[in-house]
């Protein structure tokens, strides 16, 4: 059988758990299929965190270890695939669903003229290609698509557990062409500014569902403030301008895990459950009983959250005496 | 300098959702299509492009008639022309299928700057833009939430996880797939939309752009068998009655935690 060729992130020095997830996710389909697992890693000075990931679980790793990959860069990363590919000979080249994965992987696909399928959490062999199960309208609909011939797949992270057995193989370094167009100039961290939902006991973050910037200090912050916490949004409630971004929780906002989430008009999409799914209790108001955020939720009432939440600050501060 | 701007048509956040017939796409018959919600921040970003020079903006879209919507709300917002690939091959294609029309589009137009959104609102692929780009031969960078433009490059900020970004300078030409928030998007205005009727919209099928025998359902490397509500487990307890009798058992879940 053919290969399966994993490609590793580093992030701060080290492998990115999720590119040990890649690793599981390739060597359940290598039991099944009968595969070589390889690895990719590329970077500067990046010779032993390869033999890591060679060793951990990619077996066989190709090295692409040049200054000029020190910082990810979208040409030098297809480059290197599209090379790692070609020596080879992959059938299956999996990449983590990051901001690098989504950036470089569809290029790598388009250059190799191969299928891509973005954002799966499952996958498995399939009749001259593979079959992989996704989310699609932003979590609403499950999708199983198949795949023919040479594939390209992102996987989301967390969607498995690490490897955490052990491989043979070394490394091997790979000679790719590493001038590029696109410049580096700088990593930015936004500022920070008051609000820190990391702190707060009990958040309750309000979604699009709130339907209007007033309807956050007149409906959602009396509810957090009754129970003594704060308050969070989802994106779209940031991206039109209704709150500010340290109000937003989710893959691209803040990661909160408090004792009491209450999550209202917010569907679930991914990338706001990855943001609040470690909370200890969960409650979701939305009027949509298929919402995905019901997946995540303790507690969950389908209805309208104008009817429910102001009834709760109520019975909240009644209760309060 | 001109800006080629990608935009899907998607059924509407708020659209129902049922699986249709053969259980691979959802019943798309009588619900509501908006522009998917990425491309309108694609559509502003090139919009503040030509108000700040002299951009030329065209707006691109592959689909079925109802797409002349989407395009004439662009039109409406300032974009000067449009092209329309209409046909049902086109439609059938996949995503490396619908970059190889983008692409092909692109190089016609000779295009300097391409925008397109980060991901579509229905198939969630984020897959079309950079595959537009390799074929093209430009470089490109996905998730931009700010550019700044000068004579041969744009320096771009890419969003990563947590409140990160990454700038960096892309020699033009060269493609940005938008993120949500990059700007705050203009609605069209009446006088816009009155001059939008005269602004020409190109329809264009496979053929015309010499892809007849490369790009549809035959030529497709990725199938979807199935797509299906997802089965919601042993997750929430739901929680039934009147406003009153939810919140009294809300109330007491929340003194069961200790937090009241
Ligand atoms: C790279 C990337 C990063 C992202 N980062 C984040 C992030 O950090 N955080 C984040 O939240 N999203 C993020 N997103 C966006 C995410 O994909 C979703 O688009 C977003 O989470 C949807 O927000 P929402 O649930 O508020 O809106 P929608 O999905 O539109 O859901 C609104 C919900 O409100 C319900 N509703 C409407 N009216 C009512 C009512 N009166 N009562 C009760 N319910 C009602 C509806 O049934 C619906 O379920 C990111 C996306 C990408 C691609
Ligand atoms: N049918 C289409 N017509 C025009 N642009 C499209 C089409 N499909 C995808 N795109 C562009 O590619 C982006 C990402 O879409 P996707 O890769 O499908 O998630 C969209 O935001 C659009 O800018």
């Amino acid at each position: 059988m053919g290969t399966i060729l994993v490609v590793a992130e580093t992030q701060k020095g080290a492998i990115r758990e999720a590119s040990y997830e890649l690793v599981a996710v390739a060597r359940g389909l290598a039991e099944a299929g009968g595969h070589e697992v390889n690895g990719l890693v590329i970077g500067s000075g990046v010779g032993e965190l390869a033999s890591e990931f060679a060793s951990k679980g990619a077996g066989k790793t190709h090295v692409v270890d040049d200054a000029a990959a020190a910082n990810y860069n979208v040409e030098i990363w297809s480059k290197a695939i599209k090379a790692a590919a070609a020596a080879t000979g992959a059938e299956l080249i999996l990449i983590s669903n990051t901001p690098t994965g989504w950036d470089v992987a569809p290029r790598v696909a388009a250059g190799l003229d191969a299928a891509f399928v973005s954002d799966i959490f499952k996958a498995e062999n399939g009749e001259g290609g593979f079959k992989f199960v996704r989310r699609i309208f932003n979590g609403k609909l499950g999708a199983e698509i198949s795949s023919k011939g040479q594939t390209v797949a992102t996987v989301q992270p967390g969607a498995v557990s690490a490897f955490e057995g052990s491989s043979e193989g070394g490394t091997e370094a790979l000679s790719s062409d590493t001038s590029a167009g696109v410049k580096f100039v700088e990593i930015k961290i936004a500022e920070s500014t008051g609000v820190d939902l990391t702190k707060a006991d009990v958040i309750v973050s309000g979604g699009r569902g709130v339907g209007a910037p007033e309807k956050f200090p007149e409906v959602i912050q009396p509810l957090a403030d009754a129970l003594g916490g704060a308050m969070g949004a989802s994106r779209p409630v940031v991206d039109a301008g209704w709150l500010d971004h340290p109000y937003q929780v989710g893959s691209s906002g803040q990661v909160v895990a408090p004792k009491l989430y209450i999550a209202a008009g917010i569907s679930g999409a991914i990338q706001h459950l990855v943001g609040m799914k470690a909370s200890n209790f969960i409650v979701a108001i939305n009027k949509d009983p298929d919402a995905p955020i019901f997946e995540v939720a303790d507690v969950g009432i389908v209805a309208d959250l104008f009817d429910i939440v102001p009834a709760l600050t109520a019975a909240v501060t009644a209760a309060k005496g | 300098m001109k800006v080629m701007v990608c935009l899907k048509q998607v059924p509407h956040q708020d659209a129902r959702l049922d699986v249709n017939a053969d259980g691979t796409w959802i019943q798309e018959d009588n619900i509501k299509f908006e522009i998917n919600s990425y491309d309108t921040y694609a559509v502003e970003e090139a919009l503040r492009l030509k108000d700040a020079g002299d951009a030329e903006v065209v707006v691109v879209s592959i689909g079925p008639d109802r797409v002349t919507q989407a395009l004439r709300t662009a039109l409406g917002m300032g974009a000067d022309r449009a092209i329309h690939v209409k046909d049902d091959a086109a439609d059938a294609a996949d995503a490396l299928g619908t970059a190889k029309i983008l692409a092909a589009i692109a190089k016609e137009e000779g295009a300097d700057v391409i925008m397109t959104g980060l991901m579509s609102d229905d198939g969630n692929a984020s897959a079309v833009p950079p595959m537009i780009a390799e074929l093209v031969g430009i470089p490109s960078a996905t998730g931009v939430t700010a550019t700044e433009v000068s004579a041969s490059s744009i320096k771009v900020e890419r969003e990563l996880e947590g409140g990160a970004y990454e700038v960096v300078e892309l020699p033009i030409p060269c493609l940005m797939a938008i993120q949500t928030g990059a700007n705050q998007v203009r609605y069209a205005s009446l006088k816009g939309i009155m001059q939008a009727k005269k602004k020409p919209v190109d329809v264009k099928t496979l053929a015309d752009l010499g892809l007849a025998d490369s790009v549809g359902a035959a030529h497709n490397k990725t199938s979807t068998d199935k797509i299906y509500i997802p089965i919601k487990g042993d997750s929430a307890e739901i929680l039934e009655g009147s406003t009153d009798e939810i919140v009294s058992q809300l109330v007491t879940k929340i003194k069961e935690l200790g937090l009241l």
